[in-house]
């Protein structure tokens, strides 16, 4: 079943200026429901711009985005922000975590705007720091945790709200390859939970992973073979 | 022209609410006319991203509207003394010409932002812009309108002189007196006084009902229909009934009818409340009903109910707290009629 949707999709960057570019050019895309899906491809080929038009964080420039039958891009952004709240999951090539804060009250982050209860919302992100092998670490300051364990956390913070889909840009890209590896496995485990992912990556471990149910190649802002 | 700090943030809101919104309603109108949700084209999508920028320059023009109203009384009357013969505001907008056409069209243009605010913010509420075709609409002839008002306004201020002479709120307003303010004056006080409480109550009762509606359903047509007939006709009723029932009484001088002297320190700036109350309890109150006709629209069924209850009791509260003021005027008054 087709979770989501990029129907001829364009983003042009600084359209009208010298140094116009089009980024994505008229892709169409499905990324089916409970599959892991890889958009793969070189540096500038536009991978990371449709991860964030399929992700809901920018607007196309033409074209529409659908998650189920409903049409996103014309949402306006109240209604945008409460989908992206609700359906998506954010795992960036940094780990972004805010620096003063425990690895917990990173994890919490995301869902305080949703008004839960405190105590409910502390036990969830502590079991999910705990799926992640990370529980020991709940209540270290952020900027004090490995490579790996920074990563995880960003990855229990993307959970936090229960998403549908994990949307994952490059998160490999600062990772050792034993840690890449266990951030696929941690991928698959996912997935057998029923997740949907979206990842953009170039490396290797991730595209080659036995866990990817479907590599789609990327080049001048265009899909690549069927 | 007097220039001072007032004037200045007159002309220059007015200019600037004026620019604003000819330049909104034009960008609207393109927008209104290239509409169409289910073309995922470039203009399309750069429509909506328009839409977003139109929207809150024109909600900035109109808010500035209704500020400008009673900054325009409040600056009239803080030039009187500079008038010879001119008491309160009443003096100062009879200085230059202008003066009265430019105060009752800025009174109309509040209370149509008013509504169009009202309408913006429902249509802020539906995922897919369901009234973004209607408030589009809406802004041309509103546009003209806080142009126009922009314009007698400038004449107003620029054919200020000092120490020009005019006349007092006594001979304005006076039931002697010629024009619109003697007449006003001049109405029989029972009549007047009947028909601010039978507008304003039934404004009240109406609210009360569309209150009562069970959350979630709208309100029936007869209840939202009620109030906005009754919320409309309290706000010219209740202006005449300040002029003819209410101001001897707070004056405690059964000849004295002006309806800008309660603006004054010296009656504890009561107008400011009281024209306040009873314009936002009219604009809510109306809106109810504006807002009725689009209750079928799928995307506002859950939120547009909710916005008519919560408008209902703005204006059941507004037109309350005028309702209180107007009484307290009566009956803390020595004065007997």
């Amino acid at each position: 079943m087709t979770l989501l949707e990029a129907r001829e999709v364009h983003r042009v960057y600084h359209q009208g200026r010298p140094d116009e570019h089009e980024a994505v050019a008229g892709v169409s895309l499905a990324v089916e429901a409970g599959a892991l899906t890889v958009l793969s491809g070189p540096s500038g080929s536009g991978k990371t711009s449709l991860l964030t038009l399929l992700g809901a964080m920018a607007r196309p420039t033409s074209g529409r985005i659908f998650l189920r039958e409903r049409e996103l891009t014309s949402l306006p952004e109240r209604f945008l922000t409460e989908v992206r709240r609700r359906t998506f999951g954010f795992v960036f090539q940094q780990p972004n975590l805010v620096r003063g804060l425990s690895a917990r009250q990173n994890v919490m982050l995301p869902a305080l705007p949703l008004g839960l209860d405190h105590a409910a919302l502390g036990r969830r992100a502590d079991a999910l720091l705990e799926q992640l092998s990370v529980g020991h670490r709940a209540r270290a300051r952020s900027d004090w945790l490995s490579g790996g364990e920074a990563q995880r956390v960003a990855i229990a913070r993307a959970l936090v709200n229960d998403p549908e889909i994990l949307v994952a840009d490059e998160p490999t890209a600062n990772l050792d390859s034993a840690l890449s590896r266990q951030f696929m496995a941690i991928a698959a485990d996912l997935k057998a939970a029923g997740k949907t992912l979206l990842l953009a990556s170039h490396d290797p471990i991730v595209t080659d992973s036995p866990a990817v149910d479907r590599r789609v190649a990327m080049r001048d802002g265009r899909l690549e073979g069927p | 022209m007097i220039l001072n700090p007032s004037v200045v943030a007159l002309l220059g809101g007015s200019v600037a609410s004026g620019a604003l919104l000819l330049g909104g309603a034009a960008v609207g109108a393109g927008i209104r006319a290239g509409w169409d949700l289910q073309s995922g084209s470039e203009r399309q999508l750069r429509l909506e991203r328009r839409t977003v920028l139109v929207s809150l320059l024109v909600r900035v023009a109109l808010a500035l509207q209704l500020l400008l109203l009673f900054l325009l009384v409040f600056t009239a009357d803080a030039l009187a003394p500079q008038f010879t013969g001119a008491m309160c505001a009443a003096g100062s907008l009879r200085a230059a010409p202008y003066g009265y056409p430019a105060l009752l069209t800025g009174l109309l243009a509040a209370f149509l932002s008013g509504l169009w605010l009202v309408l913006d913010h429902a249509d802020g509420l539906g995922h897919d812009h369901p009234l973004l075709r209607v408030k589009y609409a809406a802004l041309l002839p509103l546009a003209p309108l806080v142009l126009g008002q922009a314009a007698l306004l400038a004449l107003f201020l620029g054919g200020l002189k000092p120490e020009v002479v005019t006349s007092c709120c006594g001979s304005l307003f006076g039931e002697a007196g010629r024009g619109l303010g003697a007449d006003l004056a001049g109405l029989p006080r029972g009549p007047v006084s009947a028909a601010l409480v039978g507008a304003v109550g039934a404004a009240i009762l109406s609210a009360l009902l569309v209150r009562r509606t069970a959350r979630g359903a709208p309100p029936s047509a007869v209840d939202a229909w009620s109030l906005a007939a009754s919320a409309a006709a309290a706000l010219p009723i209740g202006l005449a009934a300040v002029v003819s029932v209410l101001s001897p009484y707070l004056y405690e001088l059964p000849t004295h009818h002006c309806p800008f002297c309660l603006l004054q320190a010296e009656y504890h700036f009561v107008g400011y409340p009281l024209y306040g109350s009873l314009l936002g309890g009219a604009v809510a109150g109306v809106a109810v009903g504006l807002l009725q006709p689009f209750r079928g629209r799928a995307s506002l069924a859950d939120a547009l109910p909710a916005l008519q209850r919560r408008l209902a009791g703005a204006c059941a509260g507004l037109l309350g707290l005028f309702a209180a003021l107007a009484a307290w005027m009566v009956a803390g008054s020595s004065l007997r009629m």
